[in-house]
């Protein structure tokens, strides 16, 4: 059974310990070093103009919930660690910095993805980053940076505090390897997702990479990398994705798709072709005339 | 066989039988889904809302899929926030209703939260009055049939003066059609905001876990009765969705549908807004829209003394009182300590603590320097007064 659902006991075991209790940065002194890390970030100097409001906060997984409500589901699939809350003045404004520690960087940007669009104002920090009115945030490494800023003259502090912020996380700044495996034509920008848990609503998918394709005048295209640990777990994955289509819908092999390749549809997700590569099952969702093709390129990438 | 909220702490152990679970069979799940007979509907309070009593909270599933498939299963309530994903969660919902081409047949409902509280109410109200109309700019609506403030778990945030103007205001704009509030801290919350005397839906936590808080079910049941609508979150003790290796083992499907059944048969709430992100799950939930009768699997997960045990729900029976040599008010202290650590209400737990007799509370436990306790329910009480020690040496409690 899926992990989420067995919430119940969960409920009662989860939120055991020190729930409901915010940790003064002066309190986490002695604590573990990944929150020491994190601490570091934002300790001084700041960028000029930008000055300590109040004592950070730190968030765990049991009391995230206080902080951005139900909200903190999703930070919890993704294994979401810690948070510093740290809020500054600005101006005459006020700049929230909140650092979000994933533990791994693959869920540091399969957050950040979680919520970004294509459609955002994008700008080069870090993995990936974007400008908002009064916001800017990013990806790098384990952390998933996010700015915001209230009143006059303090959006001039975000971006001095972001880049400051991200010199010092330092590291590699790349996406997760598999990705640039997958086509780049067509490709649209900024619409790479890592998912964590239940992929296009079916549990027995995750992880995967989600990537958006777009064809002119013709819509859009969701390619799903669906990562299982071997050659027959991606194809038990795959049986059990056509069995689905063909309770809810249609599905038939379709041998000119490669490997175990299927075509499927039904009224709510549309048309789907599908094979797998190896360890990994391949899904192209409302697929282009030349879907067959951006299969076999898909699966090549990734031999 | 009729079961409600107070017989559930009772029978339990009455009902034996063996826990046959479901099997998890897809097969399954899909008849249950599409089942046969009428919806369930109820009308939400004095808005006039009807509604299935199952709806869908949209907050843990960016695929547009699902939203489709809810629709077409029947399902016309629809919960997101402005606060998931970054706002992504509204913009999901509104392409796929727009994209439907149903807005007149559906009820929308998103929440605005103001993380710090600005000390200006004036700077308050337009903050949460701009956020609103980005809510409204992402869902491309020019209304929302409910409004939430969202998360009002502090006193001081159910009077805050910007928020509540700001809902007012959007109502009467007709940018909200009823303007509610959402907490996870019911009983205190609700007799506050029944006080502001402008609320038309109220939002909470209802799950079984909470079986025995008559305090918190009856503050409920009040506002239902003053024609407040009630919707209800978390219905399947959802309250983290973090895998616990401690978990003892996974609860069987029958226990999701029973859960929501358990909170929909109280007919003060309208509907539930399960957050399902599986098309597996929504037939599961979905499957409780026609019937609330619980079956055998149901009645034994809910009588599954194990569970129970592993839940390690303290009935508050007082029997364990007299085994105590420092006569501690263990019942209360339990009480403290769920107030504390499960429903993360702090100031509730002081004061279920403030209400113990002196000498009976943790200083008594204090002079103890092993429990030797033994729970009738499988209560591990030295386990539950240590966590409470700890959480009130840490002040959270």
């Amino acid at each position: 059974m899926h992990l989420w659902r067995s919430g119940l006991i969960i409920a009662f075991i989860g939120v055991l310990g020190i729930s409901g209790c915010h940790y003064s940065l002066a309190a986490a002194q002695g604590s573990d070093s990944a929150e020491k890390q994190v601490r570091r970030l934002v300790n001084d100097p700041l960028p000029a103009g930008v000055k300590r409001d109040e004592a950070a906060v730190l968030y765990k997984p049991d009391n995230l919930y206080e902080y951005i409500d139900g909200g903190a589901d999703i930070y919890l699939l993704y294994d979401f660690q810690r948070l510093l809350h740290q809020n500054l003045k600005s101006g005459d404004g006020e700049l929230t910095v909140d650092i979000y520690d994933m533990g791994k960087a693959e869920n540091g940007f399969g957050m950040y993805a979680a919520e970004r669009s294509p459609r955002y104002t994008f700008i080069r920090l870090g993995v990936e980053g974007y400008r908002g009115e009064g916001t800017l945030n990013f990806v790098q490494g384990r952390y998933y940076v996010k700015l915001a800023a209230t009143g006059a003259k303090a959006g001039a502090g975000l971006e001095p505090m972001a880049r400051m912020l991200s010199r010092r996380i330092g590291g590699t700044a790349q996406a997760p390897a598999l990705l640039a495996k997958l086509p780049g034509e067509n490709r649209v920008a900024h619409s790479e997702q890592f998912v964590r848990r239940d992929p296009l609503g079916h549990a027995f998918l995750a992880p995967a990479y989600v990537v958006g394709y777009a064809w002119a005048g013709k819509g859009e295209s969701k390619l799903v990398v669906s990562v299982a640990e071997d050659a027959a777990r991606a194809k038990a994955r795959l049986d059990q994705f056509a069995r689905h289509f063909k309770q809810s819908g249609e599905c038939a092999p379709a041998a000119d798709l490669g490997e175990n390749g299927i075509r499927g549809k039904n009224s709510f997700e549309g048309r789907v072709i599908a094979r797998t590569q190896g360890r990994y099952l391949i899904a192209l969702l409302n697929p282009p005339e030349q879907g067959a093709e951006i299969l076999k390129r898909t699966a090549q990438g990734l031999q | 066989m009729e079961w409600n909220r107070r017989e559930f702490i009772v029978k339990p152990m009455v009902v034996a039988g063996t826990a046959r679970m479901l099997g998890r069979t897809e097969s399954l799940l899909s008849k249950l889904a599409v089942g046969s007979g009428p919806l369930l509907e109820r009308t939400l309070g004095k808005t006039g809302l009807k509604m299935p009593v199952v709806s869908m909270g949209v907050m843990n599933a960016d695929i547009p899929g699902l939203v489709r498939r809810s629709y077409e299963l029947g399902i016309r309530h629809f919960d997101t926030a402005a606060g998931y994903q970054g706002g992504r969660n509204e913009e999901m919902v509104g392409s796929v209703i727009k994209e439907l081409g149903v807005r007149d047949k559906v009820i929308i409902a998103t929440k605005q939260h103001l993380r710090d509280r600005p000390a200006n109410p004036a700077e308050a109200r337009r903050r949460f009055m701009e956020g609103v109309e980005a809510s409204l700019r992402r869902l491309q609506m020019d209304h929302v049939e409910i409004l939430y403030y969202h998360g009002v778990d502090e006193v001081e945030d159910a009077r805050a003066e910007g928020p509540l103007e700001a809902l007012q205001a959007l109502k009467k704009d007709g940018k909200a059609r009823f303007i509610g509030l959402s907490t996870h801290r019911t009983s205190m919350i609700l007799p506050e905001a029944m006080r502001q005397d402008m609320f038309d839906v109220f939002l909470v936590t209802l799950n079984y876990t909470m079986a025995h808080d008559t305090e918190m079910l009856n503050a409920v049941e009040r506002a239902a009765k003053s024609g407040i609508g009630i919707v209800a979150m978390k219905t399947q003790a959802g309250g983290t969705v973090k895998p616990d290796p401690k978990l003892p083992r996974e609860l069987p499907p029958a226990s999701q549908t029973a859960l929501l059944k358990w909170a929909l048969n109280h007919d003060f709430v309208t509907t539930a807004i399960p957050g399902y992100s599986t098309y597996q799950h929504l037939d599961q939930d979905f499957s409780v829209a026609r019937n609330l009768d619980y079956t055998a699997e149901e009645k034994a997960f809910l009588a599954d003394e194990s569970f129970v045990s592993q839940a390690e729900f303290c009935q508050q029976c007082g029997k364990c009182v007299a085994d105590c040599p420092m006569h501690a008010d263990v019942p209360r202290l339990m009480r403290a300590q769920m107030y504390a650590a499960q429903y993360r209400n702090a100031g509730l737990a002081r004061d279920t603590m403030a209400g113990i007799a002196s000498g009976r509370g943790l200083e008594a436990c204090d002079g103890c320097e092993s429990c030797t306790l033994t729970c009738r329910n499988s209560v591990n009480i030295a386990r539950k007064i240590a966590q409470l020690r700890a959480m009130a040496g840490n002040h959270a409690c």
